[in-house]
């Protein structure tokens, strides 16, 4: 049994701690990280320009603890409520000048080479720019331009044009080292001191309940207790029912602090990722196992957005234009459910029953997801058709996987986001090619097929039409990328 | 560059978060938040209002309707067709029905819902061709003409014939519509808005208040963006604060969601345009029938100007001996359209770069060779369809170092090879000129004050009329004013902009903020120079029999304060201030400016409505993938005349920045709406600006050198809109690449904005016509 902490949080501002007492003022738990910090005197660089987390004039960074060290990411604080950043620290634009009497006011150095760039005009975008470069600054040493992109898309800009940013991020120095480096030690005693014991916290007013439990089964607890309970993966998604439809979420199963959720393992045959794994926790151990998976994640949303977003929390959606669960199903991963009496898997396909509709069951939670590692002699590919290439929804998406036997095809899955209700493989045109030769004509056959396959709509991303023809050329271009 | 320009003045500040923005400025306890409660049909009449549910919760302080409207229930800058709030109709989805002020905002949100509306739906005319169908016309058309169009069209070589459509575009700039208004003692109000005009602003406000202009301020410190939708848009926002403040006697705040912020307001104007253009065997352009429509939303806002800018415009950089341009305005149930970088003169200019592309497909030319033929020309052939002649002409200097400088011509080589090897990419590159006339085309709007204060202890104050919005304005404005009076920038400051200190402004806009307040802050400290050279004089005269000091030579450099004839006789600009204040001499002075000799006669459509022109080019490669529709920018150089720039730095990132912004109306914003006239797309998930990743892979920006700018301040040029039509290469870029696909046999079809779903659809087209669709030839067609 762990123990509870009632009503309060506490998290590292402005170098010191500071706790709240959500029963004893105005901030609800569901309050977001962004609200919080323009409420106080000093914290109004941080600026909202969409909350909804594509704009990244919010950005702050979060700094945690991870096996004894201080680990710095950029999300955005319009969609982070409070709870989550319990034992954390939270720096924001104001943090990072540093003022002493000896040298009076010392900018940081992205401070310094946002503004040698001229990196600004309005200054509104700016503080979450500067924000997001930190981020940079203290994760990747002497950046290239991919990587600066990498950081920055999340950070929308009107006014520069953005070439000053890339300047900016490419003149930033090889050792990371500042302010934030000396006073790490401290932080660490200060997130020490909180989370001494680490404590699951139940959070009780007069409108709203939220819990974020230490362990799978205190949540399948709380779940038990609360079936009416919104579950809580990363928050990107269902931060936005508050802040963009004014809706009053009243019972919250926050998973952020359940560490057997975040582990990753991996054996001779599959990979087995932790539901609570950020997608920017993925990238990181998959960059050189599974190419694939990470070219979906450099496609998907922002570094903000991966900072939070989780792969339990994406899958769960089950939404039709959903980039992972396409890719999934060609790669014939499954999903492990666990309730308090049993675990079972199921294979991806079988968990997406219908329109934002999954096999869960209530009593149930995504533990990890399982992906068998390809084989030598298969391709995959993962293609996103949108108007935008990074931080947009798709219009179609793909996931492809396809086994040879000399030339021919012996294996074939072709799955398609964006192209119906739900993720959805386009079977008749699976059918047609299997057995027969990889070949330009057949290749031409299967798009005929395949454009028959599917009746997609016309909404605001995209016409039928522009979708119908892009599900049968990515099947030209698969084809393309795989003869050479 | 040189390391010693300037940054933007408030570069640190923008760094370190300590910027204030209006929602920045410290609250009041008593503040209340304020709400606009917005008609949900494009078209309807109100029936009834009921509110009393929405009264009766606490925390509600106000509701209110067009009854509680004190003054006159008018909005509209130029016609007065935009009621404050909706009386019996309402004309688009955004339009004000009610306000409301409460505790907070989510108190307000439930008083919303307690609100019941009746209304009845009538049909909305959501499009041109359905509003020229119905002939729901704002204005009379307007027509500008040169030479005698139809008779040259008949007896020319070729002629072709067309339509072309241009989209909309959302301005999202990042700080939304913003307003905090609090009562004073008596009537008075003072008014944070975030407003590029803040004497119309205060107009409005007082107007709908019913009190006096002199009873109402407008203050604002800077703006977190604006590109034309603050010009007269920001009005709204300060009227209704200004009238719930009134009604409660509380400060009130009104600050829109991105979504509201999208749905409610107007948007760059879509055109539709039909054109008859006809020319010689080489390309020259001798006779173009353009006309031009407008969809002005639901209120003329500011159609009008935005129209006759495109008309003005339609020529681009291009000699036309007879032209005839059309402009017609039309009425449509969806917010009324605005103000936006450009101002119609990306409508105009897209029109005759899509017939001038087409013109080389047809002659199978180079449309850099079409382009560079009917170019005006520095001493003949050089006088607009409006007549204005076009001095200072650098486009041939332009075209010639772009041209070297971004090897075109290699290029051009390299992109056919390309294309050539390549089944399933095309490459495509393309050079565009802009020619952009500078001066508010309403003539009285080109004028300018400034306030000079200079304290005893030599610090100066500077208030002058402009907005800064990210432009650099104030930093520009510094560095005349510091130049001018010989001392270093850390003595200068420049006010907030506040209508209590400078009066009757025009709105900062028409890329003629520094043009106009540079020159008033100029006049106004000529002024005070005068009295300190006589005082200067006076004072090294004293006690000196030899050579007189003469007040003409007295010189302001480097904090001293001298006799240029005499070195030996100087003084400290501090130490000559205090002398000036013991002395009685008034430290203070306005400053005024007004641009000479620009006239326009509407009647006969001629005149010289531009003090100069601003020009420029720039040339982009693209490719795209022809299987998605994807477009990829790979490399754009642009050459750019700012005159003799006042800070290259700001310059640079005005160019940087309008170009980037013209690639995103270009490329992929589009807005659409469904068909009762709700925008679809109202928010950053759907409506998708340029990211850092959709820059040019290779961006090189210079400025065109030994240019100076005759009468303008420090002999600058404009630099606010210009560069945002240099996006036009872009576009050009994107068609030269999909007619490659047909092999620059088929016209391609393709209108603006040029998303990856449109660039596919034109492929489409043409791959059927050229019946190639599937045809498929090569084995590594594809390249990573």
């Amino acid at each position: 049994m762990t123990r509870v902490k009632n009503n309060t949080i506490q998290f590292i501002l402005d170098n010191e701690i500071v706790t709240i007492d959500f029963v004893h003022c105005s901030l609800a738990p569901t309050t977001t990280l962004l609200t919080y910090l323009r409420s106080l005197p000093d914290h109004k660089g941080v600026k909202e320009g969409c909350a909804e987390g594509d704009c990244g004039a919010c950005t702050v960074v979060i700094a945690e603890q991870k096996n004894g060290t201080i680990h710095y990411k950029a999300v955005n604080s319009c969609l982070v409520f409070l709870p989550m950043i319990h034992g954390k620290q939270v720096i924001t634009v104001e943090n990072l000048a540093h003022t002493t009497t000896a040298k009076g006011l010392q900018l940081h150095p992205v401070q310094t080479a946002l503004m040698e760039a001229d990196g600004t005009q309005c200054g509104y975008c700016t503080p979450g720019v500067v924000m997001s470069l930190f981020g940079l600054y203290k994760n990747v040493p002497a950046p290239d331009r991919t990587e600066v992109e990498e950081y920055l898309n999340g950070n929308l800009c009107r006014c520069t044009g953005y070439q000053p940013m890339i300047n900016a991020g490419a003149s930033l120095p090889a050792n990371n080292d500042d302010w934030f480096t000396e006073n790490e030690e401290h932080t660490l005693q200060l997130i020490q001191t909180i989370n001494t014991p680490q404590t699951s916290i139940t959070i009780e007013t007069s409108t709203q309940s939220y819990f974020q439990p230490l362990t799978i089964d205190e949540a399948l607890q709380a779940k038990e207790t609360h079936p009416d309970a919104v579950i809580l993966s990363g928050s990107t998604d269902i931060s936005l029912k508050q802040t963009k439809q004014f809706e009053l979420l009243q019972t919250v199963i926050d998973l952020s602090a359940i560490d057997s959720l975040q582990e990753f393992t991996e054996t001779d045959t599959v990979f087995t990722i932790g539901a609570g794994m950020a997608l920017e926790s993925i990238t990181k151990k998959l960059q050189n196992q599974l190419p694939v998976f990470t070219e979906m994640i450099r496609l998907f949303a922002s570094k903000q957005i991966r900072n939070l977003a989780t792969i339990g929390g994406n899958i769960a959606s089950a939404s039709p234009i959903n980039d992972a669960i396409p890719l999934l199903f060609s790669l014939e991963a499954s999903v492990t459910l666990t309730s308090r009496s049993e675990k079972r898997e199921l294979s991806v396909e079988d968990f997406i029953l219908s329109y934002r509709k999954t096999a869960i069951q209530p009593n149930e939670l995504i533990e990890n997801i399982i992906i068998p590692k390809p084989k030598n002699n298969c391709s995959n590919r993962f293609y996103k058709v949108s108007k935008r290439e990074h931080v947009d929804i798709s219009s179609v998406s793909a996931g492809f996987s396809l086994e040879l036997e000399g030339n021919l095809i012996k294996k074939i899955i072709l799955a398609y986001g964006g192209m119906a209700a739900t993720t959805k493989r386009a079977t008749k045109t699976e059918n047609f090619l299997l057995g027969s030769p990889w070949d330009q004509r057949n290749i031409q056959q299967a798009m005929l097929i395949v454009k028959d396959e599917f009746t997609p709509l016309s909404d605001v991303r995209a016409g039928a039409d522009y979708r119908t023809m892009v599900a049968g050329n990515l099947l030209m271009k698969f084809y393309l990328e795989t003869i050479a | 560059m040189n390391d010693t320009t300037p940054h933007h003045n408030s570069a640190i500040k923008h760094v370190t978060g300590q910027s204030l923005y209006i929602n920045d400025i410290e609250e009041s306890e008593q503040l209340l938040h304020g709400m606009v409660l917005y008609s949900p049909h494009a078209h309807a009449i109100i029936h009834s209002v009921h509110v009393a549910d929405a009264l009766q919760l606490p925390g509600v302080k106000a509701v209110l309707s067009y009854k509680d409207i004190t003054g006159l229930n008018q909005m509209g800058p130029v016609l007065k067709d935009e009621p404050c709030l909706a009386k019996s109709t309402v004309h688009f989805i955004g339009q004000a029905v009610l306000l409301i002020a409460a505790e907070n905002l989510d108190i307000a949100r439930h008083a919303a819902k307690l609100i019941r509306i009746e209304y009845e739906a009538l049909e909305p005319i959501l499009d041109i061709p359905t509003a020229i169908t119905k002939n729901s016309r704002l204005q009379p058309e307007q027509t500008i003409e040169t030479g005698n169009t139809s008779n040259a069209l008949q007896n020319c070589r070729h002629t072709l014939h067309g339509d072309f459509v241009t989209g909309g575009q959302e301005h999202w700039y990042l700080e939304t519509q913003t307003a905090m208004a609090i009562p004073g003692e008596d009537r008075e109000l003072k008014i944070f808005s975030s407003t590029q005009h803040p004497s119309e602003t205060q107009a409005i406000a007082a107007k709908v208040l019913g009190i006096n202009r002199n009873e109402v301020e407008v203050e604002v410190r800077r703006l977190g963006g604006a590109f034309g939708g603050k010009e007269t848009q920001a009005n709204h926002y300060a009227a209704w604060a200004a009238l719930l403040a009134t009604a409660t006697r509380r400060p009130v705040k009104i600050r829109l969601t991105r979504d509201e912020d999208q749905i409610m307001t107007g948007k760059r104007h879509d055109f539709l345009s039909n054109y008859h253009v006809g020319f010689d065997d080489t390309g020259k352009i001798t006779a173009l029938d353009v006309k031009l429509h407008a969809n002005a939303g639901a209120a003329a806002d500011l159609t009008m100007p935005i129209l006759a800018r495109a008309m003005f415009h339609i020529d681009n950089a291009y000699f036309i001996p007879n032209l005839t341009v059309s402009g017609n305005s039309w009425k449509t149930n969806l917010p009324p359209n605005t103000a936006f970088r450009g101002f119609g003169g990306p409508q105009g200019m897209a029109v005759i770069e899509n017939i001038v592309d087409r013109i080389a497909r047809f002659l199978k030319k180079d449309g850099l060779e079409v382009r560079k033929l009917n170019l005006y020309q520095p001493d003949r052939n050089n006088r607009t369809h409006y007549g204005q002649l076009i001095t200072n002409n650098c486009l041939g200097v332009l075209l010639e170092q772009l041209v070297s400088t971004s090897e075109y011509w290699k290029r051009r080589k390299e992109v056919q090879q390309f294309n050539r090897e390549n089944e399933f990419v095309k490459k495509g590159l393309a050079l565009t000129p802009v020619k952009f006339g500078i001066s508010f085309t309403t003539a009285f709007l080109n004028q300018a004050g400034a306030l000079i204060n200079i304290y005893q202890d030599g610090t100066v104050l500077i208030n002058h009329g402009g907005v800064e919005m990210g432009q650099g304005l104030h930093t520009k404005i510094l560095k005349i004013a510091a130049s001018e009076l010989g001392i270093d920038l850390q003595y200068i400051k420049t006010n907030a902009t506040n209508t209590t200190k400078v009066p009757n402004t025009s709105a900062t806009a028409a890329s003629s903020g520094t043009d106009l307040n540079g020159m008033a802050v100029k006049a106004g400290i000529e002024k005070i120079k005068v009295r300190l050279q006589e005082l200067a004089a006076t004072f090294f005269n004293e006690n000196k029999n030899s050579m007189q000091t003469k007040s003409a030579n007295v010189t302001f450099a480097d904090n001293m304060v001298f006799d240029t004839k005499n070195r030996q006789r100087q003084i400290s600009f501090q130490e000559l201030i205090q002398i000036a204040y013991l002395d009685r001499i008034s430290l203070s002075a306005t400053g005024f400016y007004k641009t000479p000799n620009i006239h326009f006669d509407r009647e006969t459509g001629k005149g010289e409505p531009f003090h100069y022109f601003a020009t420029g080019m720039s040339v982009s490669e693209v490719s795209i993938d022809t299987l998605t529709g994807k477009v990829e920018l790979l490399r754009t150089d642009i050459l750019h005349d700012a005159g003799k720039s006042i800070n290259e730095k700001i310059d640079i990132g005005q160019i940087e920045g309008g170009f980037i912004q013209g690639v995103g109306w270009i490329t992929n914003e589009e807005l659409r709406y469904d068909t009762k006239g709700n925008l679809l797309t109202h928010s950053p998930s759907t409506y998708k600006i340029p990211t850092i990743s959709d820059i040019p892979n290779d961006f090189r920006v210079s400025l065109l050198k030994g240019y100076p700018n005759p009468n303008t301040i420090k002999q600058s040029k404009a630099i606010g809109e210009p560069p945002f039509m240099h996006g036009l290469s872009v576009w050009m870029a994107i068609k030269d690449a999909v007619s490659a696909v047909g092999d620059h046999k088929t016209e391609p079809d393709l209108t603006i904005p040029a998303t990856s779903e449109t660039v596919l659809r034109t492929i489409d087209k043409i791959r059927e016509k050229e019946q190639h669709y599937l045809l498929i030839a090569s084995k590594q067609a594809f390249p990573q």
